[in-house]
Formats: C-alpha cells, sequence, structure tokens
C-alpha cells in the first residue's frame, strides 16, 4: 500500500554536506559542530500492507511527526522515497509535481491533527466537506457524503453548527470525518487523541478501533502513549532521536525491548491488554509443571503452585478432566464464564478454558472467576500450558512470559 | 530673533533642501502631468457615477434604505440613529453636500479596496515585500494631511477629484497594515490542514486565509472610512465639493453657524458610517 525507503529529513543550511557526512558514519552532534545542520529523520524504513494499523511511537523530538509529515511532504524529505500504492501504479510523493501533489493528498493521503485545524467560519459539514470541495465534487454530492461520514463517526444532526460549539472530543470527530470522508486509503494521524481528556480518549481509541474494523484503512499513527500505541497498533515502531528503534507486534515490544530507551517505555506501560494467554501459560514439559503419573493414552499432570488440581491430558493433547478436591471439574470456555450475568461462586468446580491468542486481561478475568488453573488451547483445543496466580503476577511484574525463569533469570 | 540667530550656526552645512523639492516636483509636473491627469480619469468616472446615483436618490427613499440596512446590521438602535442622523442633515440644509462627500468617500474607499487588499495579501505572503512596503506606508501614515496637498495640486490640480485623490493615499495605509496584519495571524496549523487536503495556494487564499482574516480586515475597513471621511473635509481647502466648503468658507469669514452646522454633519456621518462598518465586522467575527 505504501513503501518508505530510507527516508531523511535534515534541518539547516547544508543538507547535502549532512547527508554525506551521515553516510561516512559521524555522529549527529558532530554534524550539528561541522555543518549547522540538525538531523529530524535519519534512514526510516517501512512498508505498510492495506489496512494494517501502523503506530509510530516516541517522545517530543523524536521526529515522528516530521517523519508523518514527509509523508504527504508538508515537509519535505531530503532524500529518500515515499512510494503509494495508486490506481496508475505506483508513485514517489518525495518526487510528484505541484498539481500531482495535490491530487495525491486529495485522493490518497487524508490528514488527522492534534490541535483539530479545524476551520472555524465554517460549519461542521462543510468542515467536512472541504476535502471535497478541493476536488471540485458537487455541492449535494459533497453535502450527501458529509452528512453520511457524520453519521459514521456519530455526529449524525451536528452538521450545521459551528466547531467551536463542540467538546474537544467532538471537534475530533470532525477532524476524523474530514479525513474520512474524502475516501483516502491512506489516513495519517498526527497524535490525534493527545490533546483529549483521559476518558474521552479511551472512547476515542475505541470509536477508531470499530471504525477500522469498518473502512480497513491504512493508518499511520503517530503518539507519544505506549498504551494507545498497544492499544490501536497491529505493528509498533518506536522511534529515538530520528531513528526507527524497534519495529514488532505490541506483544513483541512490550515482552522483547530490543534497547534500554524501550524497555524505560514498557517499564511504565498497562501489558494486560497486550500480552497473550500462549505466552503467560506454562507448557506441560515446564520444570514447574509435575507429571504425577501415566495412564493409557494420557498423562495426568498438576501445577507446582497448585499442586491438589489434576490435571489429565490426552497424548493428542486434548484435555480430558480436571479433578480438584477429589471431584471433577467442569471445563467451561471463557467466553461463556464472562457472559454470566451474576458471578456464581463456584471457584473450584469449574476450569475456565481460553484460546492463546486471548489476552493477559482475559486470563486475570478468568482467574477472578475460578480459582482452577486456567487451561490455554490452540485452535484445535489441543494444550498449550496453564495459568495460576505465578505466571499472570510473573507476566505483570515482568511483563514476559515463563521464559525469563526457565533460563533462571528470576527466581 | 533668537531662532534665527540659532539657525545661522548650521548656515555653513545647510543644504537646500527646499529647493531640491522644488525642483522634483516640478520636474515631476513638467514631465509626467499628462500621466498623473490621466490616473484622474477612472476616479472621476467612479465619483461621479456614485455622486449621480446618491443625488438620484430621493432622501426619503435614502434615509429609509440606511435606517432599515442599519437595524438589520447593527440592530434597532443604530437604524433609528442613523435614520435620525441623515433627517436633521436635510432639516439644516445641508443634504446635497452631505450626499456629495458621502460619494467622495465611498469612491475614495472603493479605490482603497481595489489598491488596498491585493497590497496587503502581498505583504502577507511576502516579508520582503512587507519590509519595502513598510517605510512608505509609514511616511504616508505620518504626514501631516495639509503637506499631502502642495504636491497633489501640482500633479492632479485643484477640484474635488484631486481630493479625492488625496484622500485615497492619506485613508490606504490602515487597510494594507490590517489585512496584512489579519492573514498574518491565521493560525499555521489550520494553514497546513488545508494544505495536506491538497488545496492550491489559490484555495487556501479565498477559502482559508481571507475569511479568517475577515474581522482584522474589516476594522481596517472601518478605519479607512474615518481617515477618508477626515480628509474629504480638509480637500475643501484644495477646492473639492462637499461639507469641507461651509466649513471651509465659514471660518474664513467668521461664520461660525455655517461652520458650526457643516461640522455636525460630519460628526453625523462619521458615527453612522462607524457604527455601520464596526457591525459589518463583528458580523464576520461571528462567522
Amino acid at each position: 500500500m505504501i513503501r518508505v525507503e530510507s527516508l531523511h529529513k535534515v534541518f539547516g543550511p547544508k543538507p547535502d554536506e549532512a547527508l554525506r557526512l551521515l553516510a561516512e558514519g559521524r555522529s549527529k552532534d558532530e554534524i550539528r559542530e561541522a555543518t549547522g545542520d540538525v538531523i529530524g529523520v535519519q534512514d526510516v524504513s517501512f512498508e505498510l500492507k492495506p489496512g494494517e494499523f501502523f503506530v509510530i511511537m516516541g517522545l517530543s523530538g523524536s521526529g515522528k511527526s516530521t517523519l508523518l509529515r514527509c509523508i504527504n511532504r508538508l515537509i519535505a524529505p531530503t532524500s529518500g522515497r515515499v512510494l503509494l500504492q495508486t490506481d496508475d501504479g505506483e508513485v514517489d510523493v518525495a518526487q510528484a509535481g505541484p498539481s500531482e501533489l495535490r491530487r495525491l493528498r486529495q485522493e490518497h493521503l487524508a490528514m488527522v491533527f492534534q490541535r483539530f485545524g479545524l476551520l472555524p467560519h465554517r460549519t461542521v459539514r462543510d468542515n467536512v466537506a472541504y476535502g471535497l470541495e478541493v476536488q471540485r465534487v458537487g455541492r449535494a454530492e459533497r453535502v450527501r457524503r458529509a452528512d453520511e461520514t457524520l453519521e459514521m463517526v456519530g455526529l449524525g444532526g451536528w452538521g450545521g453548527v459551528l466547531p467551536a460549539a463542540l467538546s474537544g472530543g467532538m471537534q475530533q470527530r470532525v477532524g476524523l470525518a474530514r479525513a474520512l470522508a474524502t475516501g483516502a486509503k491512506v489516513l495519517l494521524m498526527d497524535e490525534p487523541f493527545s490533546a483529549l481528556d483521559p476518558l474521552i480518549k479511551m472512547q476515542m481509541q475505541e470509536e477508531m478501533i470499530r471504525l477500522q474494523r469498518q473502512l480497513g484503512r491504512t493508518i499511520i499513527f503517530i503518539t507519544h502513549d505506549l498504551d494507545e500505541a498497544l492499544r490501536l497498533g497491529d505493528r509498533i515502531a518506536i522511534m529515538d532521536d530520528g531513528r526507527f528503534v524497534q519495529v514488532g507486534a505490541p506483544e513483541k515490544i512490550v515482552t522483547e525491548p530490543r534497547t534500554p530507551y524501550v524497555a524505560d517505555f514498557v517499564a511504565h506501560a498497562d501489558p494486560t491488554g497486550v500480552i497473550t494467554a500462549g505466552t503467560v501459560a506454562v507448557p506441560p514439559e515446564h520444570p514447574r509443571v509435575d507429571e504425577l503419573r501415566r495412564e493409557p493414552g494420557a498423562r495426568v499432570l498438576a501445577h507446582r503452585t497448585q499442586a491438589d488440581v489434576e490435571i489429565e491430558v490426552a497424548d493428542d493433547g486434548r484435555v480430558l478432566g480436571v479433578r480438584a478436591d477429589g471431584a471433577g471439574a467442569e471445563l467451561v470456555p471463557i467466553d461463556t464464564l464472562l457472559a454470566e450475568e451474576a458471578p456464581t461462586s463456584r471457584y473450584r468446580d469449574r476450569a475456565a478454558v481460553v484460546r492463546a491468542d486471548r489476552t493477559l486481561r482475559t486470563l486475570l478475568a478468568a482467574r477472578n472467576l475460578c480459582n482452577l488453573p486456567v487451561l490455554v488451547v490452540d485452535d484445535e483445543e489441543r494444550l498449550v500450558g496453564f495459568v495460576t496466580e505465578r505466571e499472570i503476577i510473573h507476566a505483570i511484574i515482568e511483563k514476559r512470559g515463563h521464559n525469563g525463569d526457565a533460563n533462571g533469570v528470576t527466581a | 530673533m533668537n531662532a534665527l540667530l540659532t539657525d545661522a550656526v548650521f548656515d555653513p552645512i545647510r543644504i537646500p533642501l527646499d529647493r531640491w523639492f522644488n525642483d522634483f516636483i516640478n520636474w515631476l509636473t513638467f514631465n509626467y502631468r499628462p500621466t498623473f491627469q490621466a490616473m484622474k480619469v477612472p476616479v472621476e468616472a467612479l465619483l461621479d457615477g456614485v455622486s449621480a446615483v446618491l443625488l438620484w436618490l430621493p432622501p426619503v427613499v435614502f434615509i429609509a434604505l440606511v435606517a432599515i440596512m442599519a437595524w438589520r446590521v447593527a440592530g434597532w438602535r443604530i437604524g433609528v440613529l442613523a435614520g435620525a442622523s441623515f433627517t436633521l442633515i436635510g432639516m439644516v440644509g445641508l443634504w446635497g453636500l452631505t450626499m456629495v462627500t458621502l460619494s467622495m468617500v465611498a469612491a475614495s474607499v472603493l479605490v482603497c479596496l481595489i489598491i488596498g487588499l491585493p497590497l496587503g495579501i502581498l505583504a502577507a505572503r511576502s516579508d520582503r515585500f512587507q519590509a519595502a512596503l513598510r517605510p512608505v506606508l509609514d511616511v504616508m501614515q505620518t504626514t501631516p494631511a495639509f503637506v499631502y496637498l502642495v504636491p497633489v495640486v501640482m500633479l492632479f490640480s485643484i477640484g474635488t477629484v484631486a481630493g479625492v485623490i488625496a484622500t485615497i493615499i492619506f485613508a490606504l495605509p490602515p487597510l494594507i497594515r490590517l489585512t496584512d496584519l489579519g492573514i498574518r495571524q491565521v493560525p499555521d496549523d489550520v494553514i497546513e490542514a488545508a494544505e495536506a487536503f491538497g488545496s492550491s495556494e489559490r484555495q487556501v487564499l479565498f477559502k482559508v486565509r481571507l475569511p479568517l482574516a475577515l474581522p482584522t480586515i474589516m476594522a481596517g475597513v472601518n478605519q479607512t472610512i474615518m481617515l477618508a471621511l477626515s480628509m474629504v473635509v480638509i480637500a475643501a481647502l484644495i477646492g473639492a465639493g462637499g461639507l469641507g466648503r461651509p466649513v471651509v468658507e465659514g471660518l474664513n469669514a467668521l461664520r461660525i453657524g455655517q461652520a458650526g452646522i457643516g461640522g455636525l454633519a460630519i460628526v453625523l456621518l462619521a458615527i453612522v458610517l462607524d457604527r455601520l462598518t464596526q457591525a459589518f465586522g463583528a458580523g464576520a467575527k461571528r462567522g
């Protein structure tokens, strides 16, 4: 959908000289001394599939906003390519002529801004229709599509008021609607929720997830908030000092931070929505799991911290039964448990079954409803491992799976 | 006596700037007078057109129109004020002169808009142009009104059209300055958003910059109108018609009453025009 290749942005009087020094491996400070140039973005490359939600996370000054603006050339990149898939083949935004650039911005690259950037003298409807107006779409069609998009972001009926009459969250919905209304396949979002109250921010994130499920746009989303990045991103790039220091799935970022900088971020993040059950669970072969005995075609296992609970696993990996306090417990899928209206007190006669791709938060909920080890299974119902408090606490504190202490890192 | 003696100190380094100025104006007049005279043609046509309409309109119709417009734009109080002011002007026998003054103001403000808006827009877009324009505007604004009249008479001769041209020069600066300021004050994030959606420069100008600068531009229009009104009166000194004439004649002949009602009519006209344009500006702010 979009491919960025070796993008650089140098601010200052001698960008070519600075690039040359950079290629020679000089440090940024040396380059600033020699040329007076500041490196804003250094050698960033990535490729997005259609419908991917890509989050770029970094602190202020890390170059993330500059990078985003290089993509639609609100800031001209110093070198590198921004290749955009269009109906007429691949186009390099960085090389497009003025009218070509305007067309790309009109039809392919919509943007949402941190400070909304709405036109205060126009109604909400005319703000949403702005992108279409610039494309010279007729008035009736503009109004129709603007109202449709407003409906989609939950602002149906607000078309006639001025933006100043709306709250911050609602204004950003207008900003979002404006970007969606043009039908652009690529959405550039520059810290769109950073100016909002925490509660509104959370609502907007959920709204965003819902809309994305419905619309499947390709999104590049900038944030300085790791929790937001973890919640929204299919993939996350961590940016520091103009470079990508790590790119990966949210869970990988949290469980395997590659640099101290990333680890520092992760230390303050909430892992419960990111780390998956498959990562947390101890597999049957783990030292913390004891094999009590063998039976024909099956093994009876127990987790060391809950040794009184026997778990019988068939040789093909299916869980045959769980016995606690001498009686068989019922195996119940987690969603059935969560759907129960009133919490029951059947803590020890039911065991929750959870798929490996569910989150740590789901495991917490499961442990809250029944006290037996949670059984983590794959798509074919084969046992992946167990989860007790031991694993959950470990995952929250250490932000990784069971592997850590297997290697003797933690006691 | 003392003052003259002190001046004598500078005799060794005295420069004959007065003569140079004189020579310059003479040179300009001698070589370019036809050019300057030609510049009068469009101004004269505009002025004649406006005053023909204003003098043709029956006073009752004019008063009704102004009162209704003021009521719609600025509320019923200003509507009543406007209607009453123009009725009073008619009652003191100055209707015709007031219409002449009003057409001079209208013609000069129109020309100011035609010249001033594009210059203001250019100044907002280019720091260099703004820097070049600034001293010119400073001179235009600080030169006392009477001083203008000398070169104007030399180049454009005397009369109402010459008066209007002096008025245009005098009233133009605030419009340019405030158009420039208004456009520069448009927040960057809004401009950036417009550009991100693929607006051309022209679209950014007409759909974003100018609408957002409008309240400030209207404040400039208001100031330009007020300056124009004060200048058309002074222009009576070089033979321009309108309300300045009874004031100047009254002063010369010590006919206090005549000068007084002339002054009264000018004040009433100024108040009505001021309230009206301010209301327009506030309307632009509300969007």
